[in-house]
């Protein structure tokens, strides 16, 4: 009875006291109440410039015509610029390029890096540096990675193919021919990124509580079934991320295709974002440039739904 | 200095009243103790004359000044957080003199300011320290240098002695109330800890659900609790209450301490001079000069303090006693206090007690 | 028996460890080494793990085939300078998400995530356009403004200032601090190892960034490191691979060496990229 009598007095007290008072602070209720927006205005403002409204942007530009030379001149022709791309041989070696380049990094490169985190996640100072050393190729720029790659696989003076050789087997031609290229980057995006999927990886298994490993112990459980069990569903919060970033940054090759291959021999190592800059960069083709770039922030879209629904479930079934 | 008034205060969240139309004078000087169980609103208070939080509906008035829309820091109020909240990147003497630079002290005068507390407090050696190098006393001391120094009107206090070990605390209770003396400011201090209460306030405000149940000096509030909240909340152990003879719409209480235990056998007692009750001791707890007995009784489960010394063992047959003079009234609905027994007959010792 | 067993497990292990090791740093040591040949021993079969002669002069030749002063000032610029902004941008921002209550919290916390899950290879076309549209195409601003802010940062940040003990905000403000001085002098201090952290993975990341410089910059004047290193081996004539390993040597070098110093940090700062 009281409560209630006390919440409906509210607003015609406060309004019938000393209007001056009530003034004055509704203009200090109205500063604490804009306070987070101004802190976050800096911050929203560069990702609206440099973020949102490009997206809108590049879904505008690929239905033009246009380049870079002359921006000026635009005319919308629709969805030409798709129908091109969908007609264009290159861009179906393209993305196939791009698919076999994703499965195989993310599928091989996962694969390695669960079973080193399995035996390097020990105490043991040794485990640690090892991890270190594992890691160590995912701070250097992928500059220096595909240069010093390059040279490792140079078919005349290589030290790849000098090893080939002292053990008796034949020169391999990594980048030079079509059929070797595309496998030579994945070798190379696999040692970049192994150390960093590792030491993930290696995370996700320590935050495992030892008790249920002691329990399945108790309960005689094999490694293997140990393993499979408890150890990979535990593990699959870390896994999913795995998977979803991985996949991104495959989508995103760039570095190592225009500095070691350009996209060749015979446009087998072109992928997404290669292509893209060439037609825009390159080419002049700003349309055709714009369609694939859609389709990729399409692409990329949908791993970043997909991983935000996983993630709001999982957050509930906590 | 100043006091500290509250009218009708209260506060809601989300429609949940939490303090409900407070009226409270804090007198200046005075050291008040706001105390009673977890969720009774008394933090909440203490938070609200801060300025941490907003008061939904009522007044508060610091000296002369209703402070509702002045924020924390110019209310000319100090305050001491449970767990210190110390800044743990600044060093003792950063951490002392934050609140004076923010006011614009000039660095001499925070100097000489900050030296001289930390002499008082004892903290000289440890003015270079960072927080995580002090132990629990010692960041306690700095909890209330950095109070102290600004020389506020009032200060507030939230438990701030519960993390100290038992021992560390009474010392701190001893020096927060010389402290008091000293500096003869407002206190204003939030407790769960009815001892705490009882020792160090000289004003006592007992609070239960977001009501206040009686305002009071700690004799007072021992001796004449208004109602049947405080009778039970302070003293250790509680009040006993049991069922009043001969009117229903009662009930009699009476305290541990003053109920005697006669042996079974010495029965026949003039029921004129006082209350008496059979029964059995079912359990007893040594305190060590007092022994806490429970009886159960043909009119209820009851506990009596009783002299060591003198203790029963369990599975006696006993006879507890109770002087009528000590037998309080009070009414079975809403729990006020009617009066005292005298003889057989209740006296209202307090005419239309007002709680 | 079972010893021996053991042993030899213990041994294979070892082995095991070795060559992991061997894989990823005999690549580096191999990059040194050839760094330091003459061309015709780079040349030689079979080839020789150490330099014969140590040519030290690769260093200079490499260091002098292009403005290379000039691409290390611009990278240490723009690196700097991106890290300065997105730690002016980040603070603030996460200040509001970690400690205030407002209309719309949830939804703008929700495309900040999305800024962090889309790479900026997307859409650097508009990007392109629209920095040309302002006539900022080939400045060093068009290298720093697009990562002024930063969503991982924000991100970071956020979490690191949830953590802060409310009583202590609350001491701040009866000790009369402003929210702004609250933000600066208690916050910051405070997630300072999530800040270091974020500086580092920042700083490297835009230190090794190839793609960006590559896009908007066509002249020497605004050039970064890693796009002189990349033009090393378009030079004339044959690969000088000696020269090469060697530009790639001074590119590298400041991040070991950052990485030997705070190899926890490091670690640490793209470990939080998972969580």
């Amino acid at each position: 009875m009281r409560k209630a009598a006390t919440v409906q007095e509210l607003p015609g007290v406060s309004q019938s006291k000393t209007e001056v008072r009530s003034q004055a602070f509704a203009w200090s209720d109205l500063a604490s109440r804009l306070r987070p927006y101004l802190y976050l205005a800096p911050a929203l403002i560069c990702f609206v410039l440099f973020f949102f409204y490009p997206i809108g942007s590049i879904i505008y530009l690929s239905f033009q015509d246009w380049s870079l030379i002359n921006l000026e001149q635009m005319e919308w022709v629709g969805l030409q610029n798709y129908q091109d791309l969908m007609k264009d041989g290159d861009f179906h070696q393209v993305l196939g390029n791009t698919a076999v380049f994703t499965i195989a990094t993310v599928g091989i490169g996962l694969t390695l890096s669960f079973l080193l985190a399995l035996w390097l996640n020990k105490k043991a100072k040794v485990y640690g540096i090892i991890q270190a050393t594992v890691f160590s190729p995912h701070i250097i720029s992928l500059v220096s990675v595909s240069m010093l790659w390059m040279w490792l696989m140079d078919p005349q003076f290589g030290l790849l193919n000098a090893g080939l050789e002292a053990v008796g087997l034949p020169a391999y031609t990594w980048l030079t021919d079509p059929k070797s290229s595309l496998l030579s980057l994945i070798i190379v995006s696999i040692w970049k990124g192994v150390g960093y999927n590792t030491l993930i990886f290696i995370a996700g298994l320590q935050s495992i509580p030892g008790d249920i490993y002691e329990a399945a112990a108790l309960d005689q459980s094999p490694w293997w079934r140990t393993l499979r069990r408890i150890t990979i569903p535990m593990l699959s919060p870390t896994i999913f991320f795995l998977l979803i970033i991985n996949t991104i940054s495959s989508f995103q090759a760039f570095d190592t295709i225009a500095i070691m291959t350009q996209g060749g021999p015979i446009n087998s190592t072109n992928m997404l974002v290669y292509y893209i800059y060439e037609q825009g960069m390159d080419f002049y083709n700003g349309g055709i440039a714009s369609a694939a770039s859609v389709i990729l922030l399409i692409l990329v879209g949908i791993l970043t739904a997909v991983h935000f629904l996983v993630m709001s479930k999982r957050v509930h079934y906590r | 200095m100043a006091r500290v008034v509250l009218e009708q205060v209260t506060k809601a969240f989300q429609n949940q009243s939490v303090v409900k139309g407070l009226d409270l004078v804090i007198p200046d000087g005075s050291f008040t103790v706001l105390v009673g169980p977890s969720g009774c609103g008394k933090s909440t208070t203490l938070r609200m004359i801060a300025g941490l939080e907003t008061v939904t509906d009522g007044k508060i008035i610091i000296g002369d000044q209703t402070v509702n829309q002045l924020p924390p820091g110019k209310r000319d109020i100090a305050m001491v957080f449970q767990n210190y909240a110390l800044y743990p990147t600044m060093n003792v003497y950063d951490n002392i003199a934050y609140g004076l630079r923010n006011r614009g002290t000039s660095k001499k005068e925070c100097q000489v300011l900050v030296e001289e507390i930390a002499e008082i407090v004892g903290l000289s050696d440890y003015l270079k320290r960072k927080p995580s190098q002090l132990s629990g006393g010692q960041r306690q001391r700095v909890a209330l240098a950095r109070a102290m120094v600004k020389k506020p009107k009032v200060f507030l206090m939230d438990e701030p002695l519960s993390n100290l070990d038992a021992k560390l605390r009474n010392q701190m209770r001893v020096e927060l109330t010389s402290l008091h003396k000293q500096l003869g400011s407002t206190f204003i201090y939030v407790t769960h800890d009815q001892v705490e209460a009882m020792t160090m306030g000289d004003q006592i405000v007992v609070m239960n659900d977001g009501h206040i149940m009686q305002v009071a000096t700690p004799m007072d509030l021992y001796q004449e609790p208004e109602n049947l909240f405080v009778a039970q909340f302070i003293g250790s152990p509680p009040m006993n209450i049991v069922a009043a003879e001969g009117k229903s719409e009662h009930v009699w209480g009476f305290r541990p301490e003053k109920a005697v235990l006669l042996p079974a056998a010495v029965s026949a007692i003039a029921s004129e001079e006082m209350w008496s009750a059979r029964g059995q001791v079912v359990s007893r707890e040594i305190l060590g000069s007092d022994t806490l007995l429970h009886v159960e009784t043909e009119k209820g489960r009851v506990i009596v303090k009783a002299d060591s010394e003198a203790a029963m063992q369990v599975g006696s047959s006993v006879t507890v006693t109770v002087p009528w003079e000590y037998m309080y009234v009070f009414e079975k609905g809403s729990g006020k206090r009617v009066g005292r027994m005298s003889g057989r007959v209740p006296v209202s010792t307090r005419a239309g007690g007002d709680s | 028996m079972y010893r021996v067993v053991l042993a030899s497990r213990k041994t294979v292990e070892w082995i095991g460890l070795l060559i992991v090791a061997f894989l990823f740093v005999f690549p580096f040591l191999w990059m040194a080494s050839t760094a330091f040949k003459t061309m015709p021993e780079v040349r030689q079969f079979p080839p020789t793990l150490l330099p014969e002669t140590w040519e030290w002069s690769n260093f200079a030749q490499a260091w002098e085939s292009g403005p290379f002063l000039m691409y290390t000032w611009n990278s240490i610029l723009v690196a700097v300078g991106i890290l300065i902004l997105q730690f002016l941008t980040a603070v603030p921002a996460a200040y509001a998400f970690a400690r205030y209550k407002f209309p719309g919290r949830n939804l703008l916390f929700g495309l900040v995530l999305i800024v962090l899950m889309i790479p900026g290879q997307v859409i650097f076309l508009p990007i392109y356009v629209q920095l040309s549209g302002w006539g900022l195409v080939n400045t060093l601003w068009s290298l720093i403004l697009p990562y002024a802010a930063s969503a991982f940062g924000i991100f970071l940040l956020r979490q690191a200032f949830m953590q802060v003990p409310d009583e202590v905000i609350e001491a701040a403000r009866l000790d009369n601090a402003s929210e702004w001085k609250i933000m600066w002098t208690i916050m910051v201090p405070m997630a300072k190892p999530v800040l270091v952290t974020f500086g580092l993975f920042s700083f490297i990341y835009h230190w090794n960034d190839y793609f960006w410089p590559l896009i908007m910059t066509n002249s020497d004047e605004v050039r970064t490191l890693p796009i002189g290193i990349s033009s090393l081996h378009m030079s004339d004539g044959g690969t000088l691979w000696n020269v090469m390993m060697a530009g790639n040597m001074i590119l590298i070098l400041p991040i070991l060496v950052i990485f030997f110093v705070a190899q926890r940090h490091i670690i640490k700062a793209f470990i939080y990229q998972s969580k």
